[in-house]
């Protein structure tokens, strides 16, 4: 054997999955598909905005021909391309009326290093949801089965926020909170007093607000307020692969990084019901290896991990392996966004904040939870959101020029809030990641379709959502209140999860309570395609607990030699 | 093939086998013009067309008691975006902007827009602006846009017109305005 583990993919799940098995002291070979990425060396995050190529903007010929997807994510610019792949480069294929936004970057930390960063723990009203109401299948774990590793996971990743003793949001192990603004706390009393079982919490978020001495260890410091965080960030004050997981992996001198490296199939051997080869293809010199170890995990994101499964097909698994239930690559989900709502505030004239909070507020779901009244459609959805005070981009779309408009945008303008929806979307069947049947990539690999829309369910869940948005911001004062203007397309949110899902019953799902194949007992996965229904909060935590709750099992089922 | 285009090929893959040596991907971007890009970068503004624009962003934003919009670098910004960042039809419309202020300078003083007085030139594009933002035109509405970015995110625009720190290092999450001062520029 060439290592005791291999783990396919270095973002959240596959960093996790690297410094829990590097600590139990087996030898792990990391595979990452993009290339090397220096952590702080490799970042713009010093630049000044005067500094940062066209202020920011990514030229608009180059945008459409190569970034025609990527570039629909708030994260795109030009001090943060690199982390985007060229969707000319990297093409995937859906039905020409059901657009599916793929969004992604091929490098060491994958998306660890753009994630959004809030996180949130899922509640056993998430893990039962689909026993409850039978869309989907019943949830091999509950909350009890993951509230440790969520403990280990935030002390660790390092979370600030504040414990609010909600059933819906489990509280945790929290670095201080940030503060919510003048605003907010407006907002929050007001809310709170008009709908008593809505609560708002300031924006838990994996951002050192006091670097414990396991983080300063790592190199890590405390959040500066910078708000550049997409760019990847110097200080490693928020969490990535690359500030966290894998420099710890790295300390124990158990771990092998291999970048630039794309995994083409899985081998199975079937007398021993075993992966027995990661066969890839080096992306510089186009040649073939293959990497032998004890155990693998999957962790190439929820639709390149459903991509290898499906392309490792072989006598036994003809359409893929571990896919004896036919499941693999079905049940994409990803949360709904583009709902939600905005207005302005006309009060607090004279107050303003000083530095840039890298979160806001959350509002947790209480649709069909503790208001249910009226309610058309099955589970929720929870709103982040937040205030400030415009500045001197109003000039563009109002009125003025010279003195009077210089004057004018001296000093802040009004307050603004947005309400930001996340809904719950349904598992469905058809809602399908496969392989395409004639064209292939660059690699000669066979390209991802990606066929997925949403249904009635989510329709009237986001017609929900507007309606109690404007709602809330109009009881609270604020003015000029607008709806989102449209639900975007599946894949917006980057949330996507549930091609791999976990479940009791082998012929309805491809993992166990453990994320261990059914079907093939040396293969795990614990990225988000290991997710039987989305819930309404940001999943990476739940990645986060979900890799290193498998990734000891496995350790153990080693050691023990069970496996 | 010709001589030239394969003798710039075979510095092309020079380049880039330097560029793999010395520092990946990040390095590649500064040397190496992206097909699309390359696609994108148009011709220039002529010299008549950038004195036009100089003193147009200067009327937007005039020098006062802080730098206006030439000290600033914003013309030179705008003929940047203009080569660089614009598509043809965004090039289009940033000079018809350019174009329009010329005419209306004509039809209104019979005289070029950088022969007028200061205050015939403000007459022009406050008109055109309060004109073509009442219309929500889109190619004006991206011509002042690129105007207020070149000024207030250059560095004079930023930190001495309004704030600007590149490293806060603190969240003070309700304070009087009077104690920050002016509107924070990011």
């Amino acid at each position: 054997m060439d290592f005791d583990a291999i783990v396919v993919g270095s973002g959240i799940s596959g960093g996790w999955v690297a410094k829990e098995l590097c600590e139990r002291g087996l030898k792990t070979l990391v595979i990452e598909r993009g290339h090397h990425v220096n952590h702080r060396t490799d970042y713009m995050d010093f630049s000044a905005p005067w500094d940062v190529p066209h202020r920011g903007m990514v030229p608009e010929a180059e945008e459409a021909e190569h970034y025609a997807v990527q570039s629909t994510c708030h994260a795109f610019n030009s001090a943060t391309k690199q982390w985007w792949v060229r969707d000319s480069e990297h093409p995937y294929s859906t039905p020409a009326d059901r657009p599916y936004r793929w969004i992604r970057g091929y490098h060491l930390g994958g998306r660890s290093i753009t994630w959004g960063r809030q996180t949130y723990r899922m509640s056993d009203y998430d893990f039962g949801a689909n026993l409850k109401d039978g869309n989907g299948i019943d949830w091999p774990i509950r909350y009890a089965d993951l509230s440790p590793w969520y403990d280990r996971v935030e002390r660790f990743a390092g979370i600030s926020g504040a414990n609010e003793g909600l059933e819906q949001l489990p509280d945790g192990q929290f670095l201080p909170p940030m503060a919510l603004n003048c605003v907010e706390n407006e907002f929050k009393k007001r809310i709170e007093e008009e709908f008593p079982t809505r609560r708002i919490t300031v924006g838990r978020c994996a951002h050192l607000t006091e670097p414990t001495a396991e983080h300063i260890a790592l190199g890590r410091g405390p959040c500066q307020l910078r708000s550049t965080c997409e760019r990847g960030c110097g200080y490693g004050a928020y969490f990535s692969s690359l500030s966290a997981t894998l420099p710890a992996a790295e300390k124990t001198g158990n771990l092998t990084v291999i970048t630039d490296a794309i995994v083409e199939r899985l081998d199975y051997d079937h007398a021993k019901r075993r992966v027995s080869g990661v066969r890839v293809i080096d992306t510089n010199t186009r040649q073939g290896r293959s990497y032998q170890a004890r155990v693998v995990f999957v962790c190439a994101s929820t639709i390149g991990t459903a991509q290898i499964l499906l392309a490792s097909q072989s006598e036994y698994f003809p359409t893929g392996l571990a896919n004896s239930s036919d499941t693999v690559g079905r049940y994409l989900m990803d949360h709904l966004v583009g709902i939600g709502a905005g207005g302005t505030h006309p009060g607090f004239q004279d107050r303003y904040y000083y530095g840039r909070r890298p979160t806001g507020f959350y509002l947790p779901r209480y649709i069909n939870l503790t208001e249910s009244a009226d309610v058309d459609f099955l589970r929720g959805y929870g709103f982040q959101g937040y205030s400030g005070r415009s500045s001197w981009e109003r000039g563009g779309y109002q009125a003025g020029v010279g003195a009077d408009l210089k004057q004018r945008l001296r000093y802040p303008g009004p307050w603004g809030m947005q309400l930001i929806g996340f809904g719950e979307m349904l598992p469905r069947a058809d809602n399908r990641v496969t392989l395409h049947s004639s064209r292939k990539d660059r690699w000669g690999l066979p390209l991802v379709h990606i066929d997925c829309t949403h249904g009635e369910n989510e329709r009237r869940l986001a017609e929900r959502a507007n309606r109690d948005a404007v709602q809330m911001l109009v009881a609270a004062g604020f003015e000029n209140v607008m709806p989102a203007a449209e639900v975007k397309p599946p894949g917006h949110s980057v949330h996507e999860m549930g091609t791999a899902r976990m479940g009791r019953d082998p012929s309805t799902s491809v993992l166990n309570a453990r994320n261990q194949a059914h079907d093939v007992q040396n293969l795990f996965i614990t990225d988000g395609s290991c997710m039987s229904s989305c819930g309404t909060v940001n999943p990476s935590l739940t990645y986060m607990a979900l890799s290193a709750r498998a990734a000891n099992y496995a350790a153990d089922r080693l050691a023990s030699g069970e496996m | 093939m010709s001589d030239s285009s394969s003798q710039k090929l075979n510095r092309r893959a020079l380049l880039l086998g330097a560029v793999l040596l010395v520092g990946g991907a990040a390095a590649l971007t500064r040397f190496v013009r992206k097909p699309g890009a390359g696609s994108a970068a148009g011709p220039g503004l002529t010299g008549a067309q950038f004195a036009l624009l100089e003193q147009v962003c200067e009327v937007i934003i005039p020098t006062t008691d802080t730098a206006g919009a030439i000290v600033a670098g914003v013309p030179v910004f705008i003929r940047q975006m203009i080569e660089e960042w614009s598509s043809a039809e965004s090039r289009a419309e940033l000079i018809g902007v350019l174009e329009t202020a010329e005419k209306q300078a004509w039809s209104r003083f019979g005289a070029a827009f950088i022969e007028l007085a200061p205050e015939r030139r403000f007459d022009v594009i406050n008109d055109l602006d309060a004109q073509r933002l009442a219309s929500q035109d889109p190619a004006y509405r991206k011509f002042k846009h690129l105007v207020l970015l070149g000024y207030y995110q250059s560095e004079v625009g930023a930190t001495h017109e309004l704030r600007f720190e590149l490293v806060p290092g603190a969240w003070r999450s309700c304070v009087p305005l009077s104690e920050i001062g002016r509107a924070s520029a990011v």
